[in-house]
């Protein structure tokens, strides 16, 4: 422990909030500005409006921000929650917590949704949600310790810059002898360099005796962290059992926890294997149905993805319980140990990379064309260590390549390296540049719509095709999916509150694959149900992956499979049980719906939230280049001929390519006005007066807000 | 014979994964299956041919990230 020198700034102790239904009922407020630590009492009103986790961050951040907030003004907070049944032992999923804050993407709300420890342990340390804002003048180290119940202030000096090894420091440090007693929110050294920064939360590995991590990747959280001179924030707790929460119904609890994680010991092993693969099982499975980025999402698929899928991974991953929260059977969050980096700080070392999971591979592989799986290990391991989201990495990583091939960007710009689709030790150069905040990758770091305006303002880069092909929407990038075939799809990233983000809909298949929803209004409906449902996990404090993706095996012959509607079930049974609140399923949509629909009025409060935002770039709808449309000619012949009725004989690919962006154009604007039907919006987008009043979030300020953006 | 998910079922002479669902309840919403521990995606089911004493596992709709 030489190297740790921390100074105590403040410190308070507090009284123990016990924890009854799920809730605390208590905020923490920490202001580095001031160095003031405010606990506050939460109304009854905004838990039964908001719900917790992300409802709760909403309403904290509403509350903190103005209009004009910029993301590195000291006022934007970070928030973080748990929810009511966040914290559950066993429950499949029962441990995620919600950051939210203004992303130095987007300038609108971002949350991300994380595994690890630390939601719970902030809870049982007796508050549902915490809020940091201001700036600190230094490097700053926040305590809460559950155990003792003292909150404290450090300042820090020459603590280790990655997340890698400063996170290990810190659980040393703060419980030597239990270290399972501590998790820790950091960030490395690339979230100060970049707008994509991410937060690393951690857990103890028990088996392993090793520090692991899950990262809240999305939207730059990470650099408004660094921004704020955050160094860590810590949180201690001592054992947690199914009581911690102090059930309404234990027994209710112990039956649906119990139900479903049973059904998952048994059901995985037949289904998707999720405890051996992870989610790297998506690789094959989306580059056979052409849905797998490669090239910047100009294809959907690649002869030499296999190499990069579940077979070559299964043999990779250590083999262990890989849960990120306690007792989840699932156990997905797998890892590599002993992997030798051969490029940047840790070269010829040996280290345990956590992941990488479906979207890093996708990203950060086949979408920059790099089909070796130790490359796409190395840049998991760095984005890690460095605090880089690997979506926004891959994403843009993959922008600036296709700008490469296209001339667009020469060697001129980006310091004499050769940036081809392929070129894995240029890429992952660009990374630790982007760590250090030199060079191209400097520039890189500013994510894919700052790129377009730099390219265009300072190298004449032609800004119409860079608009066709940077796949960000809202300012941030896309995750990793080929959204061409799917209207459905396009709606789901197009119309996502935060950005183009898969968390809120995806339905690719059901859409593209199963022809599940022909109509406008069959999508419309999709459209509405599961976002709202997909947000309820958010709210509650709970992992998406154990409602659909191991299913009942009678799951197939429910009318609406999709849906999983046994699952769904029992997670109101499960809501029920802890809170006391007697739910059915129907309920758990009305509870995301309020706390969706105000996050569309809380984009409108920072400038946005309007239908004019919910655009796409065109390769998110079809073929921006003859190349493109070549690739698929045969499926987009047939489509201009028999769905729009077109004689196509004597037109040239390019008139071809002309017409169908026309009609996809036009779909994808009539697909908007079901959605916003089906929400409740009016034309522009913006929720109208009856629908905040039946969602009982029609506060004055909200009203007021509406009624100045033409609500009625 | 071959078999799906815990079921027995007769193989004959130029099988393939297609003519198998074929005969299948309840199999719309099947995108992917692992034949013999092998992910095998629908675009492929119609050339994918079956031996005889397969083992198939019919996984469920593709839930996405
Ligand atoms: S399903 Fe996977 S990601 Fe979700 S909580 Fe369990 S281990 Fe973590």
């Amino acid at each position: 422990m030489g190297r740790l020198h921390l100074k105590e700034i403040k410190s308070i102790s507090y009284e123990h909030a016990d924890v009854k239904k799920g809730y605390t009922d208590q905020s923490l407020r920490i202001n580095l500005d001031a160095t003031d630590i405010i606990i506050t009492p939460i109304e009854e009103k905004v838990k039964k409006t908001f719900i917790g986790g992300k409802g709760y961050d909403l309403w904290m951040m509403w509350n903190a921000v103005s209009g004009s907030t910029k993301w590195n003004d000291p006022e934007n907070a970070i928030c973080i929650s748990s929810g009511p049944l966040g914290g559950t032992p066993g429950y499949p999923g029962g441990g995620k917590s919600i950051v939210t804050s203004i992303s130095p993407l987007t300038g609108a709300p971002i949350d991300s949704n994380v595994g690890g420890y630390f939601g719970p342990y902030k809870k049982f340390s007796g508050f549902d949600v915490i809020q940091v804002d201001g700036k600190a003048k230094k490097d700053t180290i926040i305590f809460i310790d559950g155990i003792e119940n003292t909150i404290t202030l450090f300042e820090s000096e020459n603590l280790p810059t990655d997340a890698y090894e400063l996170s290990d420091i810190l659980t040393r440090h703060f419980d030597k002898d239990k270290p399972i007693n501590v998790s820790v929110v950091t960030t490395g050294p690339g979230a100060a360099n970049t707008f994509f920064g991410c937060l690393n939360f951690s857990w103890w590995d028990a088996g392993r005796k090793r520090v692991r991590y899950k990262q809240a990747g999305r939207g730059g959280i990470g650099t408004v962290f660094a921004d704020k001179k955050i160094k860590a924030i810590v949180a201690r707790c001592g054992t947690i059992s199914m009581k911690t929460n102090n059930p309404a119904d234990f027994e209710g609890l112990k039956r649906v926890t119990k139900t479903h994680a049973k059904e998952i010991h048994d059901l995985d092993p037949k289904q998707n294997r999720m405890s051996l693969v992870g989610t790297t099982h998506l690789v094959p499975i989306m580059n056979d149905h052409d849905c797998l980025p490669v090239h910047n999402f100009k294809f959907g698929s690649h002869p030499e993805s296999r190499v990069i899928g579940e077979e070559t991974y299964e043999h990779l991953f250590d083999k262990g319980f890989d849960g990120c929260w306690k007792g989840c059977t699932v156990a997905c969050s797998h890892g590599v140990k002993d992997f030798s980096p051969v490029t940047g700080p840790y070269r010829g070392q040996t280290v345990f990379v956590d992941g990488p999971e479906y979207e890093t591979i996708a990203g950060c592989g086949a979408n920059l064309g790099i089909f070796d799986a130790h490359t796409i290990l190395e840049i998991n391991f760095y984005c890690d260590a460095y605090g880089l989201d690997t979506i926004s990495v891959g994403t843009s990583l993959g922008f600036v390549m296709e700008c490469f091939e296209n001339n667009l960007i020469t060697t001129k710009h980006t310091g004499g390296m050769a940036l081809n689709f392929g070129n894995r030790f240029n890429a992952l150069t660009l990374i630790h540049q982007m760590a250090t905040g030199e060079g191209f990758g400097a520039i890189i770091g500013k994510g894919v719509r700052r790129m377009k305006a730099i390219f265009a303002q300072e190298f004449g880069a032609d800004m119409a095709f860079m608009q066709d092909i940077g796949m960000e929407s809202k300012g941030l990038e896309f995750s990793e999916y080929i959204t061409k075939e799917s209207l459905a799809q396009q709606g789901g990233y197009g119309l996502a509150l935060k950005g183009p983000q898969h968390d809120e809909a995806w339905l690719i298949f059901l859409d593209m694959v199963h022809n599940f929803m022909p109509t406008f209004e069959n999508k419309a409906e999709a459209l509405h149900w599961f976002p709202m449902f997909r947000t309820w996990f958010g709210l509650c404090g709970l992992c998406k992956l154990p409602w659909n993706d191991i299913v009942p095996e009678d799951n197939k012959t429910m009318p609406e499979p999709a849906k999983v509607a046994k699952h769904v079930g029992w997670y109101a049974d499960f809501f029920s049980a802890v809170t006391g609140r007697k739910t059915g399923p129907d309920d758990l949509i009305s509870m995301s719906e309020s706390v969706y629909n105000f996050q569309r009025v809380f984009n409108l409060k920072m400038g946005f939230g309007t239908r004019e935002y919910d655009t796409l770039p065109y390769r998110a709808m079809g073929p921006v280049t003859v190349e493109e449309y070549e690739s698929r000619q045969e499926r987009y012949d047939k489509q201009l001929k028999e769905k729009y009725g077109l004689q196509i004989t004597d037109m040239s690919a390019k008139e071809k390519v002309a017409v169908l962006r026309q009609k996809r154009e036009e779909q994808y604007e009539l697909l908007k006005d079901a959605v916003y039907e089906r929400r409740g919006w009016n034309n522009n987008g913006i929720p109208t007066l009856e629908t905040i009043q039946r969602l009982g979030i029609d506060f004055p300020d909200v009203v007021e807000l509406l009624k100045k953006n033409g609500a009625t | 014979m071959i078999k799906v998910d815990d079921k027995q079922l007769p193989w004959s002479e130029n099988m393939t994964l297609s003519s198998v669902l074929k005969t299948l309840d309840s199999v719309d919403l099947c995108a992917v299956v692992r034949l013999n521990g092998k992910l095998v995606s629908s675009p492929n089911f119609d050339k994918t041919p079956i031996e005889n004493n397969a083992e198939i596992q019919l996984l469920p709709l593709v839930a996405g990230g």
